[in-house]
């Protein structure tokens, strides 16, 4: 990418996109600059938010060589500006290859070779018999009586305690209650709202307020219909694995979506989790899985975070009553987390998927991804 | 320094509103995204320059999966600081 454009041609674009002119664009910018740095000098980072955070990083002084001499010289210690892209700005570059994923070359069972696309499979191995033997050691069929929760051995996954299931079904109660009673004042208000509309031009005489108002008003209610109505009815039926075109038609939509989360950088200190950045920074540790959900570029295992990752942590309004959009997010890291665990810890996985109904029914009956039909007739049946 | 400071900073010393400063702000970064989002570089006078680089796809070894990966080709931001940038901090004393 050695395309660039000029300093001026960046100025003029500027100042059409803010409407001012080219003089003022310019000084604006050299201002920016001015207190970047000086921010830069006084505090070590400037962040600006949707697109990156600059940042001094001390580097230690070493040993090198010098090119010319071959002499070993000593580098002093000094500064060095660093920039990173947000993940807006990271995934809006990155666009072109959004749809490539990170692929296991050496298959260890069979399962996750279904599922992930193979984009450049190393055959003709010594590999492929080894995968077989494990996979004969590792069947990944699992028993079909209901097991105790207890069973779920607690050393990786202290994610998923009893007390951690009690409360999420509690929570499932408020959930769906919330929703509901949402639901019936909006529709009652709305209603009251039409009729007050209606009546007032008869007693007054213009047909103006009809006109202007009755539109505006009338919109949010087929949109709510939309939403709650054909997912619960139409796909309830639908016991079968979801298919790829609806996993298009949702991603766009998380897509939008994840730009309504304002932000936050976090860095993880040593002995931390997800699970205790989601108890201090977001006020419940359930929630985790968002944070997973949000960052997971940059996590590779949820439950071992590298010490240097810088975390986007969404700012939630009110942990104990999510908005419809929070809990879908919630599902979704959710849903993240099954995928992951389903390669990983399969035992445990379908414990996940039952997470995703807990706080999103819909995602559940219209999952976006290929599921084991075991986990989901689990994950339906509580 | 966050957002809501430099804002601040900015209104003042354009002696512009902090409303103002803001759209000003966003715009200007909005514009310097849609040139790195294109693939275009861009280069700031005194701050530095923004390129876009694709990374080829590369093999890892995973030990949680223990297993090889392919983690695929990516398009990434780079950014070079100005020379003046880079002189005016390496000394400074950011250890305190």
């Amino acid at each position: 990418m050695s395309e660039k454009i000029t300093f001026k041609e960046l100025v003029d674009l500027i100042a059409k996109q803010s409407d001012q002119s080219h003089n003022s664009a310019n000084s604006f910018i050299s201002e920016l600059v001015q207190i970047i740095e000086s921010g830069l000098k006084s505090e070590g980072h400037v962040s600006i938010s949707g697109f990156g955070k600059f940042e001094l990083r001390w580097m230690n002084e070493r040993l090198g060589t010098n090119p010319q001499t071959g002499d070993q010289i000593t580098i002093p210690g000094q500064n060095k500006v660093v920039f990173k892209p947000y993940k807006a700005l990271r995934e809006d570059v990155n666009a072109p290859y959004s749809h490539l994923k990170s692929e296991i070359i050496d298959v260890k069972n069979k399962k996750s070779e279904e599922v992930v696309v193979p984009l450049m499979r190393k055959s003709g191995s010594d590999d492929s018999i080894d995968d077989l033997i494990i996979e004969k050691d590792h069947p990944y069929k699992k028993p079909k009586e209901d097991p105790e929760f207890s069973e779920v051995p607690l050393t990786k996954f202290q994610t998923q305690p009893d007390p951690a299931i009690v409360r999420e079904v509690q929570d499932k109660g408020t959930f769906n209650w919330s929703f509901a009673a949402a639901g019936v004042i909006a529709l009652l208000a709305f209603l009251l709202l039409f009729y007050l509309i209606q009546r007032t031009p008869e007693s007054v005489s213009p047909s103006m307020t009809t006109q202007t108002e009755v539109p505006v008003t009338v919109e949010p209610e087929p949109t709510q219909v939309d939403q709650t109505d054909p997912d619960s009815q139409g796909e309830a039926l639908q016991g079968t694995i979801e298919s790829e075109p609806q996993a298009d038609d949702l991603q766009p939509e998380s897509d939008d979506l994840q730009s309504g989360f304002e932000f936050q950088e976090y860095q993880m200190s040593p002995g931390e989790s997800l699970w205790s950045v989601a108890e201090s920074e977001l006020g419940n540790p359930y929630l985790w899985p968002l944070i997973y959900h949000l960052n997971q570029d940059q996590l590779e295992n949820p439950n071992a975070v590298p010490l240097s990752t810088d975390l986007d942590i969404p700012v939630i309004s009110d942990p104990d009553n999510l908005n419809d959009f929070e809990i879908d997010q919630v599902a979704l890291g959710y849903l993240d987390l099954y995928e992951w665990n389903r390669f990983n810890n399969p035992d445990e996985a379908r414990y996940f998927l039952w997470a995703v109904g807990v706080f999103s029914t819909d995602l559940l009956e219209n999952l976006p991804i290929e599921v084991d039909a075991e986990d989901l007739a689990f994950a339906t049946s509580r | 320094m966050n957002q809501k400071e430099l804002i601040n900073r900015l209104s003042e010393a354009l002696d512009e509103t902090k409303v103002g400063s803001k759209k000003m702000l966003q715009d200007t970064f909005s514009v310097l995204s849609d040139q790195l989002k294109d693939g275009k570089g861009v280069s700031i006078p005194n701050l530095g320059t923004f390129i876009t680089k694709t990374t080829p796809e590369r093999k890892v070894y995973n030990p949680h999966y223990d297993a090889e990966m392919m983690v695929p080709k990516k398009r990434v931001v780079e950014f070079s600081p100005a020379s003046n940038l880079k002189e005016e901090v390496r000394d400074l004393d950011t250890k305190g």
